[in-house]
């Protein structure tokens, strides 16, 4: 990226199904342990597939009050859950004053949906459903909820491009950072599990009725997940001015559109490929230099394929060398908070040494040949790349560096 | 700053399709809100809407096609169309697929999908699900569709902040651009009004509401009780100015300025800071125009002349100010048809009235536009605003003679 101004992340906080908080996420991640498991947040009987990794023994009057719940969809409070971590890790808590030039850009996928689909339900069921189920339907409802509850007041933005969403996410706060127009900007995003995407997945025959195994030549599909990540993104010099411990930087990254077909990706990976490579080419450093990559890896037929073909394109006979992981496989697919997860995954696998596992992976097939890390490794991390693909050919590639470099 | 520049246009609105008829719509006062008719609005509070109407998809996309793609993406790839083609742009011809890019402000397009699907779910069970609606319940299918549709392979995104939904995805192409990400953006905000997102601000109160002469769309008058739902497509062409003058294109506007501020606490500072914000860069002494975000909702247009009264506290009465939602309705998204409407007022110095405006309210004390005036406009100030916390302003000056 060009430019002075460096965004480092200097914050973190997640749920998921592993883990109630980046430390549990760590953890999870170097165990390599799956919380895809059956789904009790509604009713699956009938689908094809019954299972999620849904957040469970999740209590929200642990984090919220009566009042607070009435007006807080699950995605909601998920996100909020997160930016409590983020912003205590970050050491950020008491001192947004300058709250003018600190802001927040989420990404999101279905947003309120399991709360409009109670209305919805109701209303079809002939009843009279409370109209305030529908406040938080609009998926810009959790990045106000952050931002007034950490007194951000300066840009605010939510990205709507599913799977891909909070990838995007950084990629815009980064640019903001670097292009001026804030210090501060929480990042990342939220998703809940609802009913509509559990049956919209199964209707496309996308879903596994296993805990979806990335890569592995029996997928059959994705898990669905549910979970938030935020990730505090910060003007280096202000963060090295305050002493911040940093975890990393937005080295660069790439947004693109395959133009191709709206669930579909572009079959030979050429698509994929060039965003990959735009990504490197903005970071200045070449495929060699990779030493993760932290794949899209959604446990779909064509998606693991295609994703294999490209990085097979990019990398050439380096391929084989550079390990490749979805940690889907454990969290599974998180939609609009996935690309959050996986950055915070990044982030942390750089930190602590950690190549994280596709867990459950045996065995490849004629195309899926690469390094996919079945079991979790220690391994120096200094540079990640981290994919995004999205219904609609939204594609996003983040590269992340240490701290340090 | 001054490195964004506005080339093209391309507008479905409820006053009319394509620039010339939008055009002639707004400076008539043509009043786009008309009873519903195509879905049942007994049990609601509203009865009144702001619908494209004659909007005919097979002038644009091919028929088989057609059927595949929902209502909110013909009107993105339509508009976008027409926006590439008033700019003279041929993606792939004058400008590389790679490096043009999409980002839309999408204000609930989808649920229409949603809703159907989730209907099945509940009235038929799990047995009987229909695979073509669910991929098309994902509020980025417009811009997806169009980029699929045009060969656009550049930036692609799609945002939603509340009432300033067309305005942040605006931001967003602008930055894009800024920072060399690429050559060409389409951007702007698409909305589309189906029965459930209708019931929805009905059941939030929002909406407008008949006290005895219908329900209407009145910003800034005194008697205003809410927003009528609206839908249509508003998308800009953004090229960086010397790209631009290189291929000697006709120059709408250039982006002078913009800000975004938050905070849901205080709302007029808000938005006075996001003015204040998009004013302090360049220098420009004279603002002609305000195109204000009021919406005929009490609050809204309360607080946004408030606003205006803090950051312009000495010219605020003498600028004059419309809303082409008093024509078009509010639809969340329809920023992108206002800063449609902002190109056309600078190029052709008439500024459109703010119709339904009989009883000043006091709390605003702005000069309203009530009927279409001539003069020439050189600078606009455009205001977005959502009483969730979200405030933008974008300042607008016409290609020659910012004073």
């Amino acid at each position: 990226m060009r430019g002075n101004k460096r965004a480092v992340i200097t914050g973190m906080g997640v749920i998921c199904a592993t883990g109630g908080t980046a430390e549990e996420f760590l953890v999870s991640l170097k165990e390599g342990r799956r919380g895809i498991r059956e789904v009790t947040l509604f009713d699956c009987s009938g689908y094809p597939s019954q299972v999620a990794a849904q957040i469970e023994g999740y209590s929200p009057l642990d984090f919220f009050n009566t009042k607070e719940l009435r007006r807080l969809s699950r995605v909601d409070q998920l996100v909020l859950i997160a930016a409590h971590e983020a912003f205590a890790d970050a050491g950020l808590r008491d001192t947004i004053n300058n709250g003018e030039r600190s802001g927040v850009c989420l990404g999101a996928g279905a947003g309120g949906m399991l709360s409009a689909e109670a209305y919805h339900r109701q209303l079809l069921e002939g009843k009279r459903p409370r109209p305030s189920l529908l406040l938080p339907f609009v998926p810009s409802y959790a990045t106000d909820r952050l931002a007034e509850r950490y007194r951000l007041q300066g840009p605010r933005t939510t990205i709507t491009t599913a799977c891909s969403s909070s990838a995007t996410s950084i990629a815009y706060g980064a640019e903001l950072i670097r292009g001026g127009g804030a210090d501060v900007m929480a990042c990342g995003g939220g998703e809940a599990l609802s009913e509509l995407t559990f049956g919209g997945f199964c209707s496309l025959q996308v879903m596994d009725p296993l805990p979806c195994r990335p890569f592995d030549a029996r997928r059959t599909g994705l898990s669905l997940g549910e979970g938030a990540a935020v990730l505090i993104l910060e003007e280096k010099e202000r963060a090295v001015g305050r002493g911040a411990s940093i975890y990393g930087e937005l080295l660069g990254y790439a947004l693109g559109g395959e133009a191709f077909h709206i669930t579909a990706p572009e079959e030979t990976g050429r698509e994929e490929a060039r965003i990959m490579r735009e990504a490197l080419n903005d970071a200045g450093i070449t495929p060699r230099e990779i030493d993760y990559i932290n794949a899209h890896g959604t446990g779909t037929i064509l998606n693991d394929q295609v994703e294999t073909l490209a990085i097979k394109e990019v990398w050439g006979e380096d391929a084989y060398q550079t390990p490749v992981s979805s940690t889907k496989s454990m969290i599974g697919h998180c939609l609009g908070a996935a690309g959050g997860l996986e950055a915070v995954a990044s982030l942390l696998a750089m930190r602590h040494h950690l190549i994280p596992p596709t867990a459950g992976f045996e065995r490849g097939d004629e195309i899926c040949d690469l390094d996919y890390v079945p079991q979790p490794r220690r391994g120096e991390v200094e540079i990640v790349l981290s994919n995004s693909f999205a219904f609609g050919g939204n594609c996003t590639t983040l590269i992340f560096g240490r701290g340090d470099l | 700053m001054g490195a964004v520049v506005i080339t093209g246009m391309g507008v479905i609105s409820p006053v009319g399709i394509g620039k010339d008829d939008f055009w002639k719509g707004l400076i008539e006062g043509r009043d786009g809100i008309k009873e519903i008719t195509t879905f049942d609005t007994e049990p609601l509070r509203s009865k009144k809407g702001a619908l494209v109407k004659g909007f005919t998809p097979k002038v644009f996309i091919p028929p088989l096609k057609i059927r595949r793609l929902d209502r909110a993406s013909q009107f993105a790839i339509a508009a976008a169309q027409m926006a590439l083609e008033d700019a003279g742009l041929s993606i792939g011809e004058d400008v590389a697929p790679e490096r043009t890019g999409i980002i839309l402000g999408s204000g609930f397009c989808g649920l229409v999908n949603s809703e159907a699907f989730h209907r099945g779910q509940v009235l038929r069970g799990p047995a009987d699900l229909n695979p073509i609606l669910f991929p098309n319940t994902v509020p980025n299918a417009a811009a997806s569709n169009a980029s699929i549709e045009l060969g656009i392979k550049g930036p692609n995104s799609t945002v939603v902040q509340s009432f300033c939904t067309a305005e942040a995805a605006f931001v967003f192409a602008c930055q894009q651009l800024i920072a060399h990400r690429a050559d060409v953006m389409v951007t702007g905000g698409v909305d589309e009004l189906s029965a459930i997102l209708y019931r929805g601000w009905n059941e939030l109160r929002l909406t407008a509401c008949d006290t005895g002469e219908g329900d209407k769309s009145a910003p800034y008058d005194l008697t205003r009780n809410g927003f009528i739902p609206g839908e249509g497509a508003g998308l800009m062409i953004l090229e960086r100015e010397r790209d631009a003058l290189r291929r000697k294109a006709r120059i709408y506007a250039q982006l002078l300025g913009f800000a975004q501020t938050g905070g849901a606490a205080q709302p007029a500072e808000g938005v006075a800071r996001a003015i204040s914000g998009a004013l302090s860069g360049d220098g420009v002494k004279t603002i002609d125009f305000i195109d204000g975000a009021g919406n005929s909702s009490p609050r809204l247009d309360a607080v946004e002349a408030e606003g205006l009264r803090r950051a312009m506290p000495h010219d605020v009465r003498d600028i004059p100010v419309s809303s082409i939602k008093s024509m078009i309705g509010e639809g969340i998204a329809s920023g992108g048809m206002r800063i449609a409407a902002d190109l056309l007022i600078m190029e052709q110095g008439v500024i459109p009235p703010t119709i339904n405006y009989e009883y000043p309210d006091p709390l605003c004390g702005l000069r309203v536009v009530r009927k279409g005036q001539k003069v020439p406009v050189r600078t606009i100030v455009h205001t977005g605003i959502s009483l969730d916390g979200t405030y933008m302003a974008i300042l607008l000056g016409s290609a020659h003679g910012v004073s």
